[in-house]
């Protein structure tokens, strides 16, 4: 395989948060991301294990997301993904599938802290109550009027979020959440990803 | 708020959709006379009653679907129902 190009974030400006807090919001988008398409329902489909809506983690630490019918986003270690989408494309030659690189296409973020839910809520029209969105739940919608595959993935119990977005809105979307996330005195991170 | 049945990812707010129009049946462009094509292009039923109309779900599954509303109550007829969508891990 080709050399990785050197990642840039798309968030280039941070601001002045608190410097503790229960909510955290870190720039994941250095992590490595493929999208993979294919039917529905198929070899590819039950490789990947996770249907619309829900999320698997498999070998490596790989989180497969079920994000759209025919569509699933896969993340992790550049090795580990690499491993995950490898010889998808040749499972079924019935069936068109395409795996893609999203990595340097698609800003990520995590959201962590017990108020997150309730942050999402101010500026995503879901309903991210622990009885709609467990655990390992999928959606997509508008968060701060931007388009976005939604992830609910918990750290220790604690409700954390993936939010993607097209890299062109990553600074927009980063200075939304941290808007949102003020009254609950959100702090940022560190960047994360590889 | 206008709760649109998505047949994917369950009633999702109508800002999160795009309205398609109603749904008509093309007419076979090798028989069609300019009179129907015009009609097909421009002329729309607008029934104060029920219509069959397509969505699009932009922030949602990104999928086309078509519903039946009564345009007067804004009531779905037999929408298509998505299931347990709730996801969780797989």
């Amino acid at each position: 395989m080709a050399d990785r190009p050197v990642f840039e974030s798309p968030v280039v400006r941070g601001y002045e948060t608190a410097d503790s807090g229960d909510l955290v919001l870190a720039d994941a988008s250095a992590t490595t991301k493929w999208l993979v398409c294919a039917s529905a329902s198929g070899a590819v489909a039950d490789r990947l294990g996770a249907p619309f809506g829900s999320s698997s983690t498999g070998a490596g630490g790989v989180i497969v997301l079920g994000s759209r019918p025919g569509e699933w986003i896969v993340l992790g270690t550049a090795d580990a993904v690499d491993g995950a989408v490898d010889g998808l494309d040749a499972m079924d030659p019935s069936d068109h599938v395409s795996a893609l690189d999203w990595t340097h296409g698609r800003a990520l973020f995590r959201v962590t802290g017990p108020e997150a839910p309730r942050m999402l809520e101010k500026v995503c029209s879901l309903d991210w109550s622990d009885p709609m969105t467990p655990d390992g739940a999928v959606a997509s919608a508008s968060v701060a009027k931007v388009t976005c595959d939604i992830a609910r993935n918990d750290v220790d119990g604690t409700p954390s979020y993936l939010v993607f977005c097209d890299r062109s809105f990553g600074q927009y979307l980063f200075d939304a959440l941290i808007d949102a996330g003020d009254e609950f005195g959100l702090v940022v991170g560190p960047a994360t990803g590889q | 708020m206008l709760l649109v049945p998505c047949p994917n990812c369950g009633p999702r707010n109508s800002a999160d959709l795009r309205y398609g129009g109603e749904s008509h049946a093309r007419p076979d462009p090798a028989t069609a006379s300019p009179l129907q094509w015009r009609g097909y292009l421009y002329l729309r039923d607008n029934p104060a009653d029920w219509l069959r109309e397509t969505w699009y779900c932009r922030s949602g599954c990104r999928r086309w679907f078509t519903l039946e509303r009564n345009t007067a109550t804004n009531e779905f007829r037999d929408p298509p129902l998505p299931g347990d969508k709730r996801g969780g891990k797989a």
